[in-house]
């Protein structure tokens, strides 16, 4: 029976079970038993769904101190001997991973997508090279398999419920960073559209109407992005231009309203994930390249998606 | 050395740099090599801040093939005062863990009060050199540097902003440390003048080996890597069959459960 250890996801701790989605594809559904370490969140979160929770007991460290998690991840490994560890790939989780596989002299694959075993070898899949390639990492040597997990790459369904034991850890940790925070400001720089997961890019076909990309891009936790028709007409800035002159982007989701698809713009889609485009034209070129295709006016588009999404807002599972 | 005393020692700054093929270069062939992005960021803070203290001393290190040579004499005809790049063929397909060992142990070896380093490498990099550098050398770290308060920035700690999933905060961190820099920062690194762009600076720049650095054959290299990439394959961007759908209530539900199938949404 391999033995996977799953850090909690911090930022969203809901999405933590998605990682035992990673370790079914690798030691199949009952092939593994799992433990889940959390750090901010009640054991509810998990139970049920892993056979372990380890719950870091209050004000042992801080809930975002990397070099603290790395080191409790390290004790706990000398304790368990996990097969692997999986980490949410987070800015806290990429803080951690590395130090963690530093102390333990092990190999480690970033930003996983995907995993697949062949002859009895790991496969690691991630993206790389501008999110143009994919990359298969193996893993050299001895030690445990430790990766950050692209977040929304895995969903775990559940067959059903599984008993779990919940053991504090209280060990009082001997490295802690220095790192104090002094305060937090929502966004206040536009962050770059390459680090959004969502991009709703507006072209030729939805001038009339661009503000509205906006709010349909933060309903779906994305951003603006443009043509660069858009661009040239002073309609959109040019730091959020897709294309061979713009920006390549590799979100997991592209909806192109009213884009045509010319050869430059889509240069930068190379590593787009899924297309979704809404074009008056069934045949413009975008649409051959898109995994669906909504044919009708841009801008009644938005109107009519906001509507729903107002009305039933879905969830992340 | 003793009039000074009273003074504190102006501070020591490295920073990692790389160099990384242009994303822009459609052209098949050899890519044109940039400085990466968020490398150029951090550089630049620490030249902008050279350029209020001279006495700070920045240094340049890079590991790297012998051809961004050019670019790192470019570097040196900026204000920096040292740079290195570290090469012999046996670094060749270095993994992460490699390239931070070396890196971080050059840096043991030179005085620094903060390592600036970029968070990402444009071509596929995931923050893993920086965050090891500094597990390698007992500091801490940070990703996703926007901005480095210079008023608040001195041998025993730094103030700056991060951008994470929250937003943005404002941090204060003991020094040493690394801080790793993203684009966003929007450090603009200065241009040469002509005297400088004139400059003979190839005898300045210093090359070491891994072997300069203590380490055997084995250590380095493939055989040194705990990570192995045994295939690449572009994302496959081919022409695909989608479904076409209208503006009415069932197309638009399409659209929702396609979008939920992908999991976005808030
Ligand atoms: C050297 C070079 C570099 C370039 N770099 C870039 C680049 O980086 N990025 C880039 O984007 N372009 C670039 N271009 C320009 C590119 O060739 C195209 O001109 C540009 O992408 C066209 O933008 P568009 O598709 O938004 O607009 P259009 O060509 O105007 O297409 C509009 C599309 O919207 C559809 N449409 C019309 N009305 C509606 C409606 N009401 N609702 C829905 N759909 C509608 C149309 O059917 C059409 O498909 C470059 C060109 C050159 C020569
Ligand atoms: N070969 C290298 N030489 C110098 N610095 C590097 C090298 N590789 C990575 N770095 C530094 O580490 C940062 C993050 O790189 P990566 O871990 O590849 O995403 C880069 O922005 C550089 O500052």
């Amino acid at each position: 029976m391999k033995k996977t250890c799953i850090l909690q996801d911090t930022e969203t701790p809901e999405k933590t079970t998605d990682l035992l989605a990673a370790a079914v594809r690798m030691y199949g559904r009952d092939g593994f038993e799992s433990h889940v370490v959390l750090v901010n969140a009640p054991p509810a979160t998990v139970t049920g769904r892993c056979h372990h929770v380890i719950q870091m007991t209050e004000s042992l460290a801080a809930e975002d101190d990397p070099r603290a998690l790395a080191e409790i991840l390290e004790i706990l490994h000398q304790t368990y001997g996990f097969d692997s560890i999986l980490i949410p790939a987070t800015t806290l989780g990429k803080m951690i991973a590395p130090r963690l596989a530093w102390r333990l002299k092990t190999g480690l694959a970033t930003g996983v997508t995907d995993i697949t075993v062949r002859d009895g070898q790991l496969e690691i899949t991630r993206p790389a090279g501008l999110g143009t390639m994919l990359e298969t990492i193996l893993q050299e040597g001895q030690g445990p398999v430790i990766m950050t997990i692209r977040i929304n790459a895995f969903e775990y369904t559940q067959k059903q419920a599984v008993p779990t034991r919940i053991s504090p850890y209280s060990r009082p940790v001997t490295v802690r960073s220095t790192l104090t925070r002094l305060g937090v400001e929502q966004n206040i720089e536009p962050r770059d559209i390459r680090d959004f997961e969502v991009l709703v890019a507006g072209g030729g076909g939805a001038i009339r109407c661009f503000p509205a990309l906006e709010p349909l891009a933060d309903a779906l936790n994305g951003a603006v992005a443009a043509s660069r028709k858009l661009v040239d007409l002073g309609i959109a800035k040019r730091n959020i231009q897709v294309g061979q002159s713009g920006k390549t982007v590799t979100p997991k989701v592209y909806l192109a309203l009213g884009i045509h698809g010319s050869m430059q713009h889509l240069a930068g889609l190379r590593g787009a994930a899924s297309i979704l485009a809404v074009n008056t034209s069934s045949h413009a070129p975008i649409c051959r390249v898109s995994d669906l295709v909504v044919q009708g006016d841009a801008c009644e588009f938005i109107e009519k998606l906001m509507g729903k999404l107002m009305h039933h807002p879905h969830k992340n599972t | 050395m003793d009039e000074r005393s009273d003074t504190p020692m102006p501070m020591n700054l490295i920073c990692t740099v790389k160099f990384v093929p242009e994303p822009d270069s459609l052209t098949a062939g050899p890519h044109q090599l940039i400085l990466n992005p968020d490398d150029a960021c951090a550089l630049a803070f620490a030249l902008a801040l050279k350029s209020r203290d001279p006495g700070i001393g920045v240094e340049v290190v890079s590991l790297g093939p012998l051809s961004v040579r050019p670019h790192m004499e470019d570097l040196l005809r900026l204000a920096v005062d040292r740079g290195t790049l570290i090469w012999d063929p046996g670094l060749k397909n270095s993994d992460a863990y490699v390239t931070s060992r070396v890196l971080s142990r050059y840096i043991a070896e030179r005085p620094c009060d903060c390592v600036l380093t970029g968070s990402h490498s444009l071509d596929g990099g995931s923050a893993q050199v920086p965050v090891q550098i500094a597990e390698s050398l007992g500091l801490d770290q940070m990703l996703g540097v926007i901005r480095i308060d210079p008023d608040r920035f001195d041998p025993t700690r730094a103030v700056f902003q991060a951008v994470d999933e929250t937003g943005v905060t404002t941090w204060e961190m003991a020094l040493p440390g690394v801080l790793s820099l993203t684009r966003e920062s929007g450090y603009k690194l200065p241009y040469p003048t002509l005297t400088d762009l004139r400059r003979e600076v190839s005898e300045e720049l210093n090359i070491l080996t891994s072997r300069d650095l203590g380490f055997s054959a084995d250590e380095v290299g493939p055989a040194g890597s705990l990570t192995r990439v045994s295939a690449s394959s572009p994302v496959t961007y081919g022409e695909k069959d989608p479904e076409i759908v209208g503006l009415d209530d069932n197309g638009i539900t399409q659209v929702v459960d396609f979008l939920k199938k992908k999991g976005v949404g808030r």
